[in-house]
């Protein structure tokens, strides 16, 4: 790292930094620029050029949206057969600071008048023959979904056919399949990620995870923060509820030609709320977003696969069409089983449904007799979700009041830690694990119980390799002590005259006994007064002994924060050691004088946060906080004095496991100081404020929540992300020493 | 709480003299002779009267280790006072001083505040420096100098307090732009409507932004 041509008295760091900011960033700068131009030209089209299409805007609804994207020829196929095929107009909607989606089906002025082949602009042609079709057509209507109530994505590429993605909103609904015929999903995507959080699922490449706009961590974190007080029992305003809530936006536009559907969701929602059915399904919704405050829903993308979702919507047609006209019919499907078609029926109708009130309300296209049929419908919806919401199980609910923040932000609960049972079926009758990377990624979500965590310590440091049986484990810890027993007779049989003239023992010596008295003294392990307490003398002659071992570093203090955890769970001099020296391998570069590791990690972490939070960076530079230099402590000793003992141990373990991303704890700075980024704005923070600031936030973050935004972040980030980081960057270390950590 | 000024202070020395223990005993009056190393820059903050006006001193208690030197030396600019200590039972910590007063007069503003102190004078029967050494040091380099012990509080008190007097002194010579905040001082509500226009500014955590500039 140059040092940049920082004036006097200025740090070099400071100087290295600003340059490098200039010379790294324009890439995804430029990229930046070029999706919003992209943007802004479809909603020129939009505003200019599609005037002569098959609905027009309405005017003077809503003053200040954009149109940021429009596709057309965006179909919902409500049976398999071509001819039941709705076609619309898929658009996001840009209003203020939040992005919603509609999806408008083409009318022809008055199709209910009489079917008749109705030729749309892409020349696709759409016969709508009936009353019937039309309903669908009604039924299927999305008329504003807001970003912030979409949970999920999921993109599906079928082998023949179109493209088509699945919409999962929040409560757990899903909308139909929408298929793009005119292709277009990539574009959409980009653009969603242009406004929001969009980020790929670990579980399921073709699921992308959605969150709110402009400032998706904020928004939630937010909502993390209000649901550690008492959780409100109805939440239907909209800022406050924890959980988003249907409806909660004025709804941007409402681009039908038939004026009297111009209505805002919200309206809807009060006349909705006056009639009975509707006051039983808000009961039903409140009860739902109870449970969901409460709890944390583990959303399976696997019930939402095109199939399911295809046999849902048309039994939900088949119960409600009573008079169906030439559409046909398909068989019911036989392979679902009935209870999971009813509950399947409650999640998708809902959104249906209130389309389906919309056009009570405004038509009267719809006879009696049906309005009949389709509230018993509701009624029995209202069942049906009932159940869907108390029945712990139906949802995979995971309790999560053990846990004060629920896992509302990414849907996913962190999943037990790998016990016993689960570590031994990782092995081999010879003891080897056979697939490292699999565990890897069981950790990083998971932890490690603590009865198994001395064994799993050793393979995540490197001490034991991944493919090493039980015997050779066995042979390495002897071979180890005997070797270590040596390094340490180096120093222990220095004599006294021969220390008189050795200073810089003496010296290492004096400043690792000063430290070890400092260090985790409140802990049982190392309690007392002194070095009054064996495992206290056993930490000082593994620092004095590493410091031997590695004579260039030396002993730096933070090294006895790092070595602590790891004594007290391997609890054996001898191994402790060497796992001590196999992080060592990664970390030692943080103690190195000239803390060029240290530098170049909170390089890194500028330019992480300059990608994944503009304005927060742009307030750093603007007060001359880009060092990071606050950060310090975090990156040092792994965030050793930021958490309690026990959840040091669960975070290093995830960090230790390399799987998203051997620099996953620069993400966990990120994801905090984004957390914060308000007050840190707000309260004008500088140099020193702002390090006190993040100095008492120890003891105070809560861990699990932080590893998810983390896990997000990392994810969002992706290629971009990696490429903040310099190869080298600690602590990874050159592949050919990569031992125990390749596989 | 309101203040008159805010001085901001910074605790420099080898590791292990008391530097911690010494600014936990002036904000929370107690010896905790167990307690972690510090890493980095930490943090402590007490309300104190001169002259009968509320100061609050704000004060950053550093690593000594030598590495974490590029980190703590940014911490010298924007502090009013500096409490240089060494550790009276080891001859070592006083023979570092002379490279702490140099790193202090590099990166710290020319009028800021040092306080020379030999801690650990409970330790008398250990003594390796003499309390004339320790004067002699101080005369040469024109630091006010003081003996105190973490443990008993013996001069705990007067320590910061002095050097709070000494910096108020300056502002009322008029030797400090009270609102050039990189003379570590802030000034607040609650009565410095005395000489050198105190009283401006308030005493919210929200100045202007660049004061590190
Ligand atoms: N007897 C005695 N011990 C002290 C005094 N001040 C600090 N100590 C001890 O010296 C050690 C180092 O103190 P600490 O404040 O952590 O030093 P720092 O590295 O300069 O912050 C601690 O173990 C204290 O118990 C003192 O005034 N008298
Ligand atoms: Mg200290």
């Amino acid at each position: 790292m140059g040092g940049g041509g920082g004036g006097g008295g200025e740090n070099e760091m400071y100087g290295s930094m600003e340059q490098g900011n200039e010379v790294d960033y324009s890439a995804p700068l430029r990229h930046q620029e070029m999706s919003h131009s992209v943007a802004s030209t479809s909603a020129v089209q939009q505003r200019t050029g599609s005037a002569g299409g098959p609905e027009s805007e309405p005017s003077g609804v809503i003053d200040d949206y954009e149109v940021v994207y429009v596709k057309d020829n965006v179909s919902v196929h409500p049976t398999q057969n071509a001819l039941g095929r709705i076609s619309g107009r898929l658009r996001l909607i840009k209003q203020g600071s939040s992005l919603f989606m509609t999806w408008i089906p083409y009318s022809h002025g008055g199709i209910s008048r009489q079917g008749s082949n109705v030729v749309i602009k892409g020349g696709l042609r759409n016969r709508m023959g009936s009353r019937a079709a039309e309903r669908d057509r009604n039924l299927y209507t999305i008329r504003a979904v807001s970003l912030s109530e979409m949970r999920s994505i999921r993109r599906q590429t079928p082998p023949f056919g179109w493209q088509y993605i699945i919409i999962v909103l929040t409560s757990g609904l899903a909308f139909p399949p929408l298929y793009f015929h005119n292709g277009g999903v990539k574009e959409f995507l980009g653009t969603i990620r242009n406004h929001a959080l969009l980020v790929r699922s670990a579980e399921d490449a073709n699921v992308y995870l959605v969150n709110d706009i402009q400032d998706p961590l904020q928004r939630s974190l937010t909502s993390l923060e209000l649901t550690e007080q008492p959780a409100p029992s109805a939440p239907t305003s909209s800022q406050e509820a924890p959980w988003p809530v249907v409806l909660k936006q004025e709804t941007p536009v409402a681009a039908e030609s038939d004026g009297k559907q111009e209505q805002s969701l919200r309206q809807i929602f009060k006349q909705e709320q006056r009639s009975e059915s509707g006051r039983r399904r808000d009961q039903a919704r409140d009860l739902s977003m109870n449970v969901l405050e409460k709890f944390s829903l583990v959303t399976k993308f696997a019930r939402e696969t095109t199939a399911q979702i295809f046999g849902e919507s048309r039994m939900f047609l088949d119960g409600l069409d009573m008079d169906r006209g030439p559409v046909p019919r398909p068989p019911p499907g036989p392979s679902t089983p009935p209870d999971v078609e009813v509950l399947g029926i409650a999640k998708e109708a809902r959104p249906l449904l209130e389309n389906k009130h919309m056009k009570e309300e405004s038509s009267s296209a719809l006879n009696s007799a049906d309005e009949e049929v389709v509230d018993d419908n509701l009624n029995a919806d209202d069942d049906a979700e009932e159940q869907a919401a108390t029945n712990v199980g139906t949802f995979e609910l995971v309790d999560g009041t053990q846990d004060d923040t629920p896992a509302l932000v990414w849907g996913r609960a962190r999943p037990p830690p790998l016990g016993t049972e689960e570590w031994r079926s990782f092995l081999d009758s010879e003891g080897r694990v056979m697939d490292p990377k699999a565990l890897r990624k069981r950790i990083f979500h998971g932890g490690i119980e603590p009865e198994v965590r001395h064994v799993v310590w050793k393979f995540l440091l490197g001490y034991f390799r991944f493919d090493s049986t039980y015997a050779e484990r066995e042979y390495l810890i002897a071979k180890k002590k005997e070797e270590y027993e040596i390094l340490k007779a180096q120093w222990q049989t220095v004599s006294p005259e021969q220390a008189k003239r050795f200073a810089k023992y003496r010296e290492r010596k004096h400043r690792v006994e000063k430290d070890v008295v400092r260090t985790d003294r409140t802990l049982p392990y190392y309690a007392g007064e002194g070095d009054d307490n064996a495992n206290i003398t056993v930490l000082r002659d593994i620092l004095v002994t590493y410091s031997f071992y590695n004579f260039d570093l030396g002993y730096c203090q933070g090294m006895s924060d790092l070595l602590s955890p790891i004594l007290y769970v391997v609890d054996s001099e001898s191994e402790a050691f060497w796992c001590f020296a196999a992080l060592m391998e990664h970390l030692a570069p943080n103690f190195h004088r000239d803390q060029n590791g240290m530098h170049s990690q909170l390089l890194a972490l500028s330019k992480l946060v300059q990608l994944l939070d503009r304005p927060l960076h742009d307030y750093f530079k603007q007060v001359d906080c880009l060092n990071y230099f606050f950060c310090f402590r975090w990156i040092l000793i792994q965030f050793k004095r930021e958490f309690d003992f026990e959840n040091v141990l669960k975070l290093w373990e995830v960090l230790w496991t390399n799987y998203l991303s051997e620099h996953f704890h620069l993400y966990m700075c990120v994801a905090l100081l984004k957390r914060h980024r308000r007050r840190i704005m707000d309260e004008q923070m500088e140099f020193d404020t702002l390090l006190k600031f993040i100095n008492e936030l120890s003891g105070h973050i809560n861990l699990e929540s932080t590893l998810r935004d983390a896990e997000a972040l990392c994810l969002h980030a992706g290629e971009r992300g990696a490429a903040c980081i310099p190869p080298g960057t600690p602590p990874s270390i050159p592949e050919e020493e990569a031992g125990g950590w390749s596989d | 709480m309101s203040y008159a000024y805010l001085f901001k202070y910074i605790i420099i020395g080898d590791t292990g003299v008391g530097k911690s223990c010494l600014l936990l005993q002036f904000t929370d009056k107690r010896f905790q002779p167990v307690h972690d190393l510090t890493i980095g820059v930490e943090f402590g903050a007490r309300m104190i009267t001169i002259d009968s006006k509320p100061i609050k001193l704000q004060i950053w208690d550093t690593a000594g280790q030598e590495s974490f030197r590029s980190i703590t030396r940014s911490y010298y600019r924007g502090a009013a006072g500096a409490l240089l200590v060494y550790d009276i039972t080891r001859r070592e910590t006083f023979n570092h001083l002379a490279s702490w007063l140099e790193d202090a007069r590099q990166h710290a503003n020319s009028n800021m505040t040092i306080m020379l102190i030999g801690n650990k004078c409970d330790l008398a029967h250990r003594r390796a420096v003499s309390t004339e050494e320790g004067e002699q040091f101080a005369k040469e380099n024109g630091l006010v100098f003081m003996e105190t012990s973490a443990k008993t509080a013996h001069n705990v008190e007067e320590a910061f307090i002095n050097t709070a007097s000494k910096i108020y002194q300056k502002i009322e010579e008029g030797i400090f732009d009270v609102s050039n905040e990189s003379y570590g001082i802030k000034v607040g509500y609650g009565g410095g409507s005395g000489t050198a226009g105190a009283g401006r500014g308030d005493a919210s955590l929200a100045p202007k932004g660049g004061c590190c500039g």
